[in-house]
């Protein structure tokens, strides 16, 4: 089981955001990508997630995404944008509700409330989506694409969680209590994708990591394998020295000054 | 790790309570029809007709007329009428992701209005197989035409890449309106003094010529576009938060688009067909709505449907009684209550320099 994306071709007008990438995720894994800002990331789950028009072939679970409906898309991977933005005062739980649309039981289940309190929002059920702070916006977020996908990995079939930087507006507690949501999906079975930009979150908790740059894939592989201090001064053009603990312990990552 | 607190409780949301609301409101609406039917420019009243007809008595040629032909047939169209703009509002708004789209404000209402009056004026150098096919749905079905293509451009120009700019929106609105209003313009020179006559009474937004045929003409349309709407609701929820996350949902965005539109054009077309212009139903009812009940338009639109019935029906009343036994159009009726409110709302808005 796994999510394919093959020599993936993108373009914005003139712009080539995306020139042949490819990315192989496993069902049970964490796949994390990462790459300096504007590199191409969200252009690739873009595309994976069949939003942007491209060029290129994506399979799901070994199916062609594209010819695929969208409710059929949605029962197999649910998707985090990098922001989000809510049109009607809705409250939080209404939100993680949403979500639900696929399944189309799911209103009356406790999934939502489920959902929620795994982000450790559940107090938070009834207020109003709008007043939030960013994280604790994104906390909701989270748990609405939890729910999407919770019940069938609950029944042991692969699903998929599709990340664009969950992290990013996140305190240090709930950056790692969402790496262990990530890590607990896909012991479960499931696989995840998940754009980052804390090379040593993605230390901890990728199996493997794709970098990007300008539109290509530079490297890919376990996190020890590619996070090595002349790749990462390559793609991000400072210098950065990457720390190896002995044994199979995760590299860390650790920034010097600005010049190279 | 951060404590993770399971509190066992179903989920208890808005919706639950909601969706019994709209009992109320078939109550609410069945005692305004009342008041409505009672209350009127001669002293025939409701009343006295239900104990006439209880007892066996036949009415007067005058109660008959009255009643059947002038009172029953206004509430009707009253019902139909707010219940179309009200829904047309919600789902307007739902679908351009903003309370502030109404068709009225943002130029559908004068794009079907306009739609009409070429109905009016020229439907007469139709070939006559096209008149025979249409019959008495021709103002309708102009109207639904005109509103669902300017629906449908005024979107194509406010939303890019699945945003809908507000300032483009309420821009090309004012351009759609002024562009409306000097083709009707230009029309009114050309129209008889017959239909000179309906196209006056007819910007001013009124339900004095409500008849039978009318409420024949355009009820189909009307009901057709509410029963649609309510199947929107999970829809148009999903598309609150985006149309890309919309569609990562498992909602077919394009044919929610679509849909919605059409329901839009043909709610609006309908109710401006045999009314006019009545403003800012569309825009206040929703809104009282979604600060009454939340946003959820799985109940809003439907409710929306009967407030809107209900609020059109009494400002009829008002308009009857006000300056009796003269009537004022109800247009002005709507527009006196509503732009306050409308006002109020801007104010009360967040993020009102996002515009
Ligand atoms: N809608 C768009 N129109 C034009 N160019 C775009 C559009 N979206 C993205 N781009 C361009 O494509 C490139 C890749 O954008 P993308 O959003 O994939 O970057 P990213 O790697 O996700 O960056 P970040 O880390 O800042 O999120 C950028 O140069 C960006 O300017
Ligand atoms: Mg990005």
């Amino acid at each position: 089981m796994s999510f394919h994306a093959r020599n993936i071709h993108v373009s914005y007008g003139h712009h080539q955001a995306l020139a042949g990438v490819s990315l192989h995720a496993k069902a049970g894994e964490v796949t994390a990508i990462v790459g300096p800002n504007g590199s191409g990331k969200s252009t690739l789950l873009g595309a994976m997630t069949a939003t942007l028009p491209y060029e290129g072939e994506v399979s799901l679970n070994g199916r062609s995404v594209a010819g695929q409906k969208p409710w059929e898309l949605a029962a197999q991977r649910a998707v985090l944008p990098q922001a989000s933005k809510l049109a009607f005062p809705f409250t939080v739980i209404e939100v993680v509700q949403i979500g639900l649309h696929a399944g189309t039981a799911g209103a009356q289940t406790d999934v939502p409330m489920h959902a929620l309190a795994r982000v450790g929002l559940s107090h938070y059920a009834h207020r109003n989506f709008q007043d939030l702070s960013g994280g604790e916006a994104q906390r909701v977020m989270l748990a609405r694409v939890l729910a999407q996908v919770w019940a069938p990995v609950q029944a042991g079939t692969p699903r998929w969680l599709l990340l664009d930087e969950p992290v990013s507006s996140l305190d240090i507690a709930h950056q790692l209590q969402v790496i262990d949501i990530a890590r607990d999906f896909a012991a479960r079975g499931g696989g995840v994708i998940a754009v980052m930009h804390d090379l040593n979150l993605t230390a901890l908790f990728a199996d493997k990591v794709a970098i990007l740059a300008a539109g290509k894939c530079l490297a890919v592989g376990t996190p020890t394998e590619v996070l090595q201090d002349d790749i990462l001064s390559r793609t991000y053009g400072c210098t950065l020295r990457v720390c190896a603990p002995p044994g199979d312990e995760r590299p860390y990552i650790l920034p010097h000054a600005a010049s190279a | 790790m951060v404590a993770i607190s399971q509190t066992g409780l179903p989920p208890k949301t808005r919706y639950a309570k909601v969706r019994s609301l709209h009992w109320v409101l078939i109550c609410a609406l069945v005692v305004c029809a009342g008041l409505s039917l009672q209350i009127g420019a001669t002293d025939v009243q409701f009343t006295t007709i239900l104990f006439k007809a209880a007892s066996g008595q036949v009415l007067s040629p005058a109660e008959q007329v009255v009643f059947f032909d002038i009172r029953l047939p206004r509430l009707v169209m009253g019902c139909l009428v707010g219940a179309a703009l009200a829904v047309s509002g919600a789902a307007m708004q739902g679908l351009f992701r903003n309370p502030l789209a109404d068709p009225g404000i943002v130029g559908v209402g004068a794009g079907a209005g306009l739609g009409a009056i070429v109905a009016i004026v020229l439907g007469a150098c139709l070939p006559l197989w096209i008149q025979e096919v249409t019959g008495n749905q021709l103002v309708p079905v102009a109207a639904f035409l005109a509103g669902w293509g300017s629906t449908l451009l005024l979107y194509r120009v406010s939303t890019r890449n699945g945003r809908t700019s507000v300032a483009t929106m309420l821009l090309a609105g004012i351009a759609l309106g002024a562009l409306a209003g000097a083709i009707s313009g230009i029309l009114v020179y050309v129209a008889d003094d017959r239909q000179l006559r309906d196209l006056t009474f007819w910007g001013l937004g009124s339900l004095a010529g409500a008849s039978w045929a009318k409420i024949v003409a355009a009820g189909p349309m009307i009901f057709l576009s509410i029963a649609v709407a309510s199947y929107l609701g999970r829809g148009l929820n999903g598309l609150a938060l985006g149309e890309a996350t919309a569609e990562h949902i498992g909602i077919d965005v394009q044919r929610l688009k679509s849909i919605a539109i059409l329901t839009v054009a043909g709610a609006t077309g309908a109710a401006v067909a045999v009314s006019g212009g009545i403003g800012f139903i569309g825009i206040v009812v929703p809104h009282l709505l979604r600060l009454a009940t939340g946003p959820d338009h799985r109940t809003l639109l439907i409710n929306a449907a009967l407030v809107g019935a209900i609020l059109l029906i009494l400002a009829d009343v008002i308009a009857r009684v006000v300056i009796a036994p003269a009537e004022l159009p109800i247009g002005i009726v709507t527009a006196v209550l509503g732009a306050p409110v409308f006002l109020w709302i801007l104010l009360k808005r967040r993020g009102l320099v996002e515009l």
